[in-house]
C-alpha cells in the first residue's frame, strides 16, 4: 500500500514536471472527449427529434390496419373497430391513448389547382391528443366533432391551392363501390406543421362526414396507439399481431423502416468517429510519454541501480498515462456538460431550414446525452488510452541500468 | 362528359323556359330542360381550336351521344392524333391512345387536367351533370336579345356540393341557346367564360355552332368549338358506347 502511494505521488509529480507539455496533451484529450460526447449528443438529438416527429406525425407507436391496407391503401381494406380483437388491444393497460381514422388517398380541388393528398377522417377529441394537429392549428379552429362538415388543411397546401380560411374546396376519392365520391368542404382551420411535406400531404375532416362521403358504415382504415413507454412497443406488437390474421399490428419501426436503419447507421458511424478521434489522441499520448521517458532515462537507470524493480517503473509510467487520461476525461465530460446546458433547448439550424426540410428534419435540434453514449465514449478513451500508455511504460521498464546511467 | 359535351355542341335545351320567368322557378326550369333531353341521340362533327400566344392547334372530331349518360368522341385530324378518343358512361371516363394501344380510365386525380390539351378540364367535360341538385338557381334578370328573351340565371353551389366555383352565371335564350356561361371563384372574381359567337338553325333546331372558352387572366389563350354537322334522332348501333368500340374504331 505504501509503495503504491509512493508510486502514485511520484507519477503525479512527474506529470507536472513539464507543465506546458502535460497541459497541451491534456487539452488534446479534453477536446477529443468533448468532441466525442457533443457529437454523439447532437446525432442522438437528431434521431430523437426524427422519432418524436414521426410518432407525432400521425404514426404513433403502434398502428393497426387491415392486413392488405399497407399494400393497397384503398377503402375496401378497412376493418371493424368494434371487434373483440380491437377492443382488447385498445383496452390493454399499456396503451396510453389511441385514435381511429379513415385514411384514404384523395384529390383536392380548388378553383385554380388540383393536387393529390391523403384524407384523414378523424375523431377530433382523440386525434388532437395523439398527434401534432392538436397544437398546430394556427388559423381558425380544429374540427369540433366527428360529424363536423369543415376541413382543416396545411398552410403549404392552402398556398398551393391558392385558397384560404373560410373558402370551400372539393375532395374526391373512391367510395366502397369504386365509384367517384366527392364532396365540398369549407376550410375551418389551417395548421402549421414543422415540415412542408406534411402540410401538403394531409387534410383532416370529421370521421362521420368522411364515412358518409365514401359510404363506409362503421369501418375504419387505421388505429394508432401511443403507449406509456416505447420499450413496451415490441412485446405488445408481437403479442397482439397473433390475435387476428386479417388485422396487421405494426410498430412504428416496421411502418418507418427508414428510421430504424438510420438509427443503426448512426450508432455505427458514431463508433467509427470515436475511433478516429481517439487515434489522434493516442499518438499525442504516446509521444508525450515517450518524450517524458526519454528525458528521464538517467533517472530510471539510477532507480534501477538503487534496486527498484522494473515492474514498479512500468507501473509508475503507466500511472502517469492513466492519471492524464482520468483528468482529461473528467474535464472533457464537464466541458461537454456545460456546453450542452448552455445550448438549452437545442441548436437553431433554421439558417439551413430548406435543406433540413429536404431530409425531413425540423429547425431546432436538441442535444440529447444518453447514459449509453456517455459510457461508450468514456470507456473507449479509458481502455484504449490505458493500452497505449502501456507502450512507453514498457519501454521505460526495459532500460538496462548501466546503459541508462551513462547516457547523457 | 355527356352533359358538358351537349352544352359545347349547343344542345342545351331549356324546355318551358319561355313560359315562366319566376325567380324561384329557375331550378324547375333547368330540371325540365334536362328531363326533356333524355333519350335523344345525336351525331356531330366539330373542330376544336386551341389557341396559345405562340401556337394554335386545330383538332377535328366526331361525336355520338345518347341521352345524358353516354357519349363517344373520336379525333379525325390531325393525323398524329387520329383515332384517339374519349368515352363517357355515367360518371366514368375513358380515353384511348392508338399509339400505345391502351384504354385508360381517367382517374379522379386527373380530373383537373385539361381535356385533349384544351382549356376544358376533364372535370368540366365529365362532371357538369349535377347542375340541378348541387346548386341554388336564381333568375337574376330577363333581357332581350335579337328578338328573343334572354334569361340570366345565377347558380350558387350548395355548401357540400363537389363544385369549386363560388358561383356560375348562365345566359340562356328562350329558344334554349346558351349564350354565356361564366365561372367565378369564391371571391367573385371571373375565372373563365364560355361565350357563343355563332347561332344557326340546323335540322329545325336553333343551336350555337361556335363557342369559345376563355380564361379570364390570359387573354391570348382560348379554346373554340365549331360544329359543322349536327344530326338529331339518328340510329346509333348498340355497341357504340363500349370500351371495345373505343379501342377499335369501325
Amino acid at each position: 500500500m505504501n509503495s503504491f502511494l509512493l508510486i502514485f505521488s511520484l507519477a503525479w509529480r512527474n506529470l507536472w514536471r513539464n507543465k506546458r507539455r502535460t497541459l497541451v496533451i491534456l487539452l488534446a484529450i479534453v477536446l477529443g472527449v468533448w468532441a466525442m460526447i457533443v457529437t454523439a449528443a447532437f446525432m442522438r438529438g437528431m434521431i430523437f427529434q426524427m422519432l418524436e416527429d414521426t410518432v407525432d406525425n400521425l404514426a404513433g407507436h403502434v398502428q393497426i390496419h387491415h392486413s392488405q391496407y399497407l399494400d393497397d391503401p384503398v377503402i375496401n381494406n378497412s376493418f371493424d373497430p368494434d371487434s373483440h380483437t380491437i377492443s382488447r388491444i385498445t383496452h390493454d393497460p399499456r396503451v396510453l391513448m389511441w385514435s381511429d381514422r379513415i385514411r384514404l388517398p384523395a384529390v383536392v380541388l380548388s378553383e385554380r389547382e388540383t393536387t393529390g393528398i391523403t384524407m384523414l377522417g378523424v375523431n377530433p377529441a382523440r386525434e388532437s391528443k395523439i398527434s401534432f394537429i392538436g397544437k398546430s392549428v394556427v388559423e381558425g379552429r380544429f374540427l369540433n366533432s366527428s360529424s363536423d362538415t369543415g376541413i382543416v388543411i396545411g398552410q403549404a397546401l392552402a398556398d398551393k391551392l391558392e385558397t384560404r380560411l373560410g373558402k370551400r374546396i372539393v375532395l374526391m376519392s373512391q367510395d366502397i363501390n369504386n365509384e367517384i365520391a366527392d364532396r365540398g368542404f369549407r376550410i375551418v382551420g389551417i395548421y402549421d406543421a414543422p415540415l412542408d411535406p406534411t402540410e401538403k400531404a394531409f387534410v383532416f375532416v370529421g370521421k362521420e362526414t368522411a364515412a358518409k362521403m365514401v359510404g363506409l358504415k362503421g369501418a375504419i382504415s387505421e388505429i394508432v396507439l401511443r403507449l406509456h413507454d416505447t420499450d413496451m412497443v415490441t412485446p405488445l406488437v408481437t403479442e397482439m399481431d397473433q390475435l387476428d390474421h386479417t388485422i396487421d399490428v405494426m410498430s412504428w419501426l416496421e411502418v418507418e423502416p427508414y428510421l430504424e436503419l438510420m438509427i443503426q447507421m448512426m450508432d455505427t458511424s458514431m463508433f467509427i468517429w470515436y475511433l478516429i478521434v481517439f487515434l489522434a489522441m493516442a499518438f499525442g499520448i504516446i509521444n508525450t510519454l515517450l518524450m517524458a521517458v526519454f528525458e528521464r532515462t538517467r533517472e530510471f537507470g539510477l532507480f534501477q541501480a538503487l534496486g527498484q524493480k522494473p515492474r514498479f517503473i512500468l507501473f509508475q509510467v503507466w500511472l502517469e498515462a492513466i492519471l492524464m487520461i482520468i483528468v482529461g476525461l473528467l474535464a472533457g465530460n464537464f466541458l461537454s456538460w456545460i456546453s450542452v446546458m448552455a445550448t438549452g433547448d437545442g441548436i437553431d439550424v433554421s439558417v439551413f431550414a430548406r435543406g433540413m426540410e429536404m431530409i425531413n428534419m425540423s429547425n431546432i435540434i436538441p442535444f440529447v446525452i444518453t447514459f449509453n453514449d456517455l459510457m461508450i465514449a468514456n470507456i473507449t478513451v479509458a481502455v484504449l488510452g490505458m493500452l497505449t500508455g502501456l507502450y512507453p511504460a514498457w519501454r521505460a521498464s526495459r532500460l538496462v541500468p548501466a546503459d541508462a546511467i551513462t547516457r547523457i | 362528359m355527356s352533359h358538358r359535351l351537349l352544352q359545347i355542341f349547343s344542345l342545351w335545351l331549356f324546355a318551358g323556359l319561355s313560359c315562366s320567368s319566376q325567380a324561384d322557378n329557375a331550378q324547375q326550369l333547368i330540371r325540365q330542360a334536362i328531363d326533356n333531353y333524355r333519350g335523344i341521340t345525336s351525331y356531330s362533327e366539330a373542330t376544336m381550336t386551341i389557341h396559345r400566344p405562340d401556337w394554335q392547334r386545330v383538332i377535328a372530331m366526331k361525336a355520338w351521344t345518347e341521352g345524358l349518360d353516354k357519349s363517344l368522341v373520336r379525333i379525325t385530324a390531325p393525323k398524329k392524333d387520329k383515332d384517339s378518343g374519349s368515352l363517357l358512361l355515367d360518371d366514368n371516363m375513358w380515353s384511348y391512345a392508338p399509339k400505345i394501344n391502351r384504354v385508360i380510365k381517367i382517374p379522379s386525380s386527373m380530373s383537373g387536367q385539361s381535356w385533349m390539351g384544351s382549356d376544358f378540364s376533364n372535370n368540366d367535360i365529365a362532371r357538369a351533370d349535377d347542375i340541378i341538385d348541387n346548386y341554388t338557381h336564381t333568375l337574376l334578370e330577363t333581357k332581350n336579345h335579337n328578338g328573343h328573351k334572354l334569361f340570366i340565371i345565377q347558380s350558387v353551389p350548395h355548401e357540400d356540393a363537389p363544385v369549386v366555383w363560388g358561383k356560375e352565371v348562365l345566359q340562356i335564350r328562350d329558344d334554349h341557346v346558351l349564350l354565356e356561361h361564366a365561372f367565378y371563384d369564391q371571391d367573385g372574381i371571373l375565372i373563365k367564360k364560355l361565350t357563343t359567337s355563332e347561332i344557326k338553325t340546323i335540322s329545325g333546331k336553333t343551336i350555337a355552332t361556335t363557342q369559345r372558352m376563355q380564361k379570364a387572366d390570359k387573354e391570348n389563350e382560348w379554346t373554340e368549338f365549331h360544329s359543322s354537322v349536327i344530326k338529331f334522332n339518328i340510329i346509333i348501333p348498340k355497341n357504340t358506347f363500349t370500351l371495345s368500340n373505343l379501342r377499335n374504331p369501325r
